[in-house]
């Protein structure tokens, strides 16, 4: 790894582990190795939104270039979001692209993703799906990002209709998982999510 | 024939009413008389005169040396005028376009204001670096204060982290657009500055590549020849949507947007048609038949020329490719092959209906542009049938080479018409309906029929008289011009 991009992660490091944003439990990076070019990085949804309560993990990676390109950033926790693929995790988010600065840091990219939680971009969408169901239904888009981040990221507000809508296509013997996607995107109409998994 | 058409058409347009109005043979020799006093200075068809033609546009070649020279002088004058670098001048007319006189004005007026709006200064002097020996805030490293570098807006870095970041948006192409490093500075960085910090030699040829490719692309009177591996930059006085031929390499091209010449439709509109193709690609697949049958005797017909006045091998029937219509029918003030008839009830009907009629809407069109497209393929092979033909009878002194070149001029005139004829369909395509529309499939229609009748003379150029086959091309050309007179936008 470029002696730079070293550097300035040892030194960001240092720099997320003992600001105040962590001692809040709003945001958290760790080493996965020790070469430094693999990072985990958690956010705390951001109060009065679906996604309160829930702790959501990323995968950060150091480029070579660093910090003269973007670290590479992806959702490890699946969360329902027009910005963010609910398939892969791959989020869109401008300063992760072409309005990256080198004086940017990690604390930056993680205080902006809170950010994109908070107000969601659905005119410039990574997942179409979610961005159409934003746009157009959205009380049942808030009721689905609510009941992902309870399912996947330990939120703590349960939906009893969604989660036994759930269960029932499970008795079903679909995936659990798979169902819950296609509930999500058939705006958890039974017969409907069931098509789209058989077809 | 031609005189028929020639008849009905002086009473729809006002610029058609220039052509000869009668069929006699008097005014017929007259034409071909006039015709050949034109031709003695040899026509060139390429070369359009100034005075009335609407396809006339001036433009010339330029190497890049040329080009180089040119924008170093436009740079020099504004620099002079405004008292500020190079660098500055050549940023500044990159983001305004070039248009020197609004960039004096709006200088003069509020100096500060308008560097700040062309990103080119900021709204207050930052200053970033603390102590004696301040910390870099890219790379983390504590360096004496004369490491440190920055432009207009104040935010300094050191020299190895500047050297870095510029290393890393010239290998991603970027050079005119660089930014400074700090968070949320749009301020640019110029050229001086980039050279004087840039440690490799070779990095800095590549800046100064991509960045003439940034001002000619920025200038709104240049254009790269869109010919592969073509160096050559083309002149205009103006930016119009008009036809350029690089004499490098043979490419020819519309002006304004670089891509296929597509007069007379626009360059967005063009745009948009080509994109609509390209998306339903699929739908309109079923279309390139290349045999169809008789529409009398059923006989099976395979179409290897480009004229669409077909006639059947078997019967004789003359009938229409496109619309499989008798043929007679076309060409006549009726003609009705070219135009779409939309369902005057349209509004009322089911969105469904609606669907199906807009596909159905899109498909005429597509399918007449897509024919005109093949015919000219096919039209390819005639020409170099008539190039052969030529030769042999050259070498069987049956006439000299000039004396035959009328028939290349013929069947080059031809492809010509029905390049024009092709681009005259996305045109219509996204006509409002109204009296103008109205105007132009009239003139439309005329001109496919016309350049279907070059298009057979052509194919049978051996066995056509020379004075009627250099009428049909007289006819054929007028009706594309008075079209081109009255749609291109100039
Ligand atoms: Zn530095
Ligand atoms: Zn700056
Ligand atoms: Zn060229
Ligand atoms: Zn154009
Ligand atoms: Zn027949
Ligand atoms: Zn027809």
């Amino acid at each position: 790894m470029a002696n730079i991009a070293e550097q300035r992660i040892k030194r960001e490091f240092k720099e997320v582990v003992k600001s105040d944003e962590v001692s809040a439990f709003n945001i958290k990076v760790e080493l996965v190795n020790d070469t430094f070019t693999e990072l985990r990085g958690e956010i705390a949804g951001p109060p009065d939104t679906a996604y309160e309560g829930g702790k959501f993990k990323l995968e950060i990676k150091i480029p070579e270039t660093y910090p003269f390109n973007p670290p590479q950033v992806k959702f490890v926790t699946k969360i329902w979001h027009p910005n963010i693929s609910s398939v892969t995790g791959a989020i869109c988010l401008d300063i992760l692209k072409d309005q990256w600065a080198a004086a940017m840091t990690l604390r930056t990219v993680l205080l902006s993703l809170q950010a994109l939680l908070a107000a969601a971009e659905p005119d410039d969408p990574q997942d179409a799906v979610v961005a159409q169901q934003f746009k157009e239904n959205n009380p049942i888009f808030q009721r689905t990002a609510r009941h992902w981040t309870c399912a996947y990221a330990g939120g703590p507000k349960s939906d009893k209709e969604l989660e036994e809508k759930v269960v029932s296509m499970k008795n079903m013997g679909f995936d659990e998982h798979k169902a819950r996607v296609a509930l999500s995107t058939k705006d958890w109409d039974v017969t409907r999510a069931a098509e789209y998994l058989i077809s | 024939m031609s005189g028929d058409v020639n008849r009905q058409l002086s009473h729809m347009s006002e610029a058609s009413s220039c052509y000869s109005d009668g069929n006699s043979s008097e005014d017929m020799d007259e034409d071909i008389d006039q015709y050949y006093m034109d031709t003695t200075d040899d026509l060139d068809l390429d070369c359009p005169s100034k005075t009335d033609d609407p396809e006339y546009f001036e433009y010339e070649p330029l190497q890049v040396m040329d080009a180089e020279r040119l924008l170093n002088e436009e740079i020099e004058a504004l620099c002079t005028k405004l008292k500020v670098s190079p660098s500055m001048a050549k940023m500044l007319l990159l983001r305004h376009n070039w248009q020197k006189e609004e960039i004096i004005e709006n200088y003069q007026k509020d100096p500060s204001g308008f560097l700040i709006d062309s990103h080119l200064t900021s709204r207050r002097k930052h200053d970033n670096l603390i102590g004696p020996r301040p910390m870099c805030s890219v790379c983390c490293v504590n360096y004496p204060r004369d490491r440190f570098h920055g432009v207009t807006c104040g935010h300094m870095f050191c020299q190895d982290c500047w050297d870095m970041h510029f290393q890393t948006q010239i290998q991603d192409g970027i050079t005119t657009a660089i930014e400074c490093m700090a968070k949320e500075c749009p301020v640019l960085v110029t050229e001086d500055f980039v050279c004087e910090v840039l440690t490799q030699p070779k990095l800095r040829d590549k800046y100064s590549k991509f960045s003439f490719n940034d001002l000619i692309k920025s200038h709104p009177k240049l254009r790269f020849c869109p010919g592969v591996d073509c160096a050559v930059i083309i002149k205009a006085k103006e930016s119009k949507a008009k036809k350029v031929e690089c004499q490098t390499c043979k490419a020819s091209f519309c002006f304004r947007c670089g891509i296929s010449y597509h007069a007379p439709t626009e360059c967005d509109v063009i745009k948009r048609w080509l994109t609509k193709c390209e998306d339903d690609s699929e739908t309109a697949n079923y279309i390139s038949a290349h045999t169809k049958d008789c529409p009398r005797c059923h006989v099976c017909i395979e179409k290897n020329g480009g004229c669409n006045h077909m006639q059947c091998p078997e019967c004789k029937y003359d009938f229409c490719w496109m619309c499989l219509g008798d043929w007679k029918s076309h060409g006549s003030e009726y003609y009705e092959c070219s135009r779409y008839k939309e369902n005057p009830n349209i509004a009322n009907e089911s969105v469904h209906v609606q669907a199906r009629e807009a596909l159905k809407k899109y498909l005429f069109y597509y399918e007449r542009w897509e024919n005109h497209a093949k015919s000219l393929q096919l039209e390819e092979t005639t020409t170099s049938k008539i190039t052969t033909r030529t030769q042999e009878k050259v070498m069987n002194n049956q006439g000299t080479w000039i004396d035959w070149q009328y028939l290349l001029r013929a069947a080059a005139l031809l492809k010509k018409c029905r390049y024009t004829l092709q681009y005259t369909y996305p045109y219509a395509y996204y006509m409002d309906k109204g009296s103008r529309k109205v105007l132009f499939e009239y003139q439309q229609a005329q001109l496919e029929a016309e350049v279907e009748n070059l298009s057979w003379k052509v194919e049978r150029a051996e066995i056509t008289d020379r004075g009627d086959l250099e009428n049909q091309m007289d006819v054929a050309e007028k009706r594309r011009q008075t079209l081109l007179k009255d749609f291109l936008e100039v």
